[in-house]
């Protein structure tokens, strides 16, 4: 049987992608935001995980406006790297596991979370930059990846309840599943962020702080916030952290904490990271 | 639970934060045409089309005069009243060239220095940033 063995979670912000890309990870500026990973690097070169289940939003990338799905799962076969107004990330091409993938979808519709089902698309920083922190490098990714795009950035978004309870089914989904893979759940975007407005870089330390709490042990707590406190606590962006609650549910009754990252700044944003595993 | 049952409430509430647009469906369909065309800059093809003569470029969109004439001028808080969204309007300054961080900076109100500088220095505090109607 397929096992989620951990989840992870950490931002995924595109100025990580450049300053790995261009081999920048050294430097003063960035040193502090990647040493957090490098526990991770190490870890996940250990476990070996066979798939992970990426959830990250897509910033107008390989959804417009013409389609805005609230959840969407990639069934495909493989994803190219997106060119976001610069030309494609130099890094390499996602595989798929549309097996599990489509099992997980089937399952989703069974258990009542009507899923959009994604056959081709590209993938854009938010995917890449998280498979860039806890691999590095390599020629190919060491996993297959099955891309969870959720809706965070025209409103309303889902609510973190929602979210968490995905997070349940896809556990039941994976559980289901007859071929024994391992299997992690990566929960990305966040922490505190705005990219916008006269308000633009507003960082709230202590609430991402408390929210990185509240992803140990056995509360539920994180699951009740709403909207209106992500937006004003941790800037218009940090409503993306509602994407971790979906790596939170998929944990299960309670978690413990295997590693823990964050840092101030990198570009706009607060670099959070957690490492989990179920309890 | 905190579910939401009053979606006027829900929506008036994103009116509260100070210096903040929240993309609601209103701005969503006023900014749509002006989103879609910032999306097109995904292509290189375009991006060359669009380098040689914006503002013709700009006059195969469907968009408002006042739109059009607030990315020529590349006023970010503008094109955010006017339906913006940013991550549609990135693609517009990654063409010109500029970062995440650059293009941020220049709806601060601060220059790029002291706004870098005070991303470094942990960012804009919370503290006042919460709340219009309740100061917090």
């Amino acid at each position: 049987m397929a096992r989620i063995t951990a989840g992870v979670a950490s931002s995924h912000i595109p100025a990580l992608g450049v300053a790995s890309d261009f081999d920048k990870t050294a430097e003063p500026y960035w040193a502090p935001a990647f040493a957090g990973y490098e526990w991770t690097k190490r870890w996940e070169a250990e476990q070996k995980p066979d798939v992970v289940i990426l959830v990250y939003n897509d910033h107008a990338s390989a959804f417009d406006m013409k389609i805005i799905p609230t959840f969407a799962i990639g069934c495909g076969e493989s994803y190219r790297p997106a060119d976001e107004g610069w030309g494609p990330r130099a890094v390499p091409v996602v595989e798929g596991h549309p097996d599990l993938a489509w099992h997980i979808a089937q399952s989703l519709i069974i258990d009542e979370f009507d899923m959009t089902i994604i056959n081709e698309m590209d993938v854009d920083h938010g995917l890449t930059v998280p498979l860039s922190m806890m691999f590095g490098k390599p020629e190919a990714w060491p996993c297959k990846v099955i891309p969870l795009a959720v809706n965070v950035v025209t409103y309303p978004p889902p609510s973190g309840n929602r979210c968490w309870a995905l997070g349940e089914a896809i556990a039941r989904a994976v559980a289901s599943y007859g071929e024994d893979l391992n299997v992690q759940v990566w929960g990305t975007g966040g922490m505190s962020h705005q990219l916008q407005g006269p308000r633009a870089g507003l960082i709230n330390a202590a609430w991402d702080n408390d929210f990185l709490d509240g992803l140990v042990g056995d509360s539920d707590r994180l699951r009740h916030i709403p909207h209106i406190e992500y937006l004003r606590e941790t800037g218009s962006e940090g409503i993306e952290m509602v994407m971790w609650l979906i790596m939170r549910g998929a944990m299960g009754k309670a978690t413990r904490v295997l590693h823990r990252h964050y840092h101030v700044p990198a570009s706009n944003t607060a670099v959070g990271h957690i490492v989990l595993e179920p309890v | 639970m905190t579910r939401v049952t009053d979606i006027h409430a829900y929506l008036a509430d994103f009116d509260d934060i100070p210096g903040t647009r929240v993309f609601t469906a209103k701005r969503a369909r006023e900014g749509y045409h002006l989103n879609q065309f910032a999306m097109s800059l995904m292509k290189a093809e375009n991006r060359e089309r669009w380098k040689a003569d914006e503002r013709a470029y700009l006059d195969g969109w469907a968009m408002t005069e006042e739109q059009k004439q607030a990315v020529l001028a590349r006023d970010y808080n503008r094109l955010l009243d006017l339906g913006g969204n940013i991550y549609f309007l990135a693609k517009l300054f990654s063409t010109d060239g500029l970062s995440f961080l650059q293009a941020v900076s220049t709806m601060s109100g601060m220059s790029l220095d002291e706004y870098a500088a005070m991303m470094i220095a942990g960012g804009r505090s919370a503290e006042g940033q919460r709340s219009i109607k309740e100061g917090r």
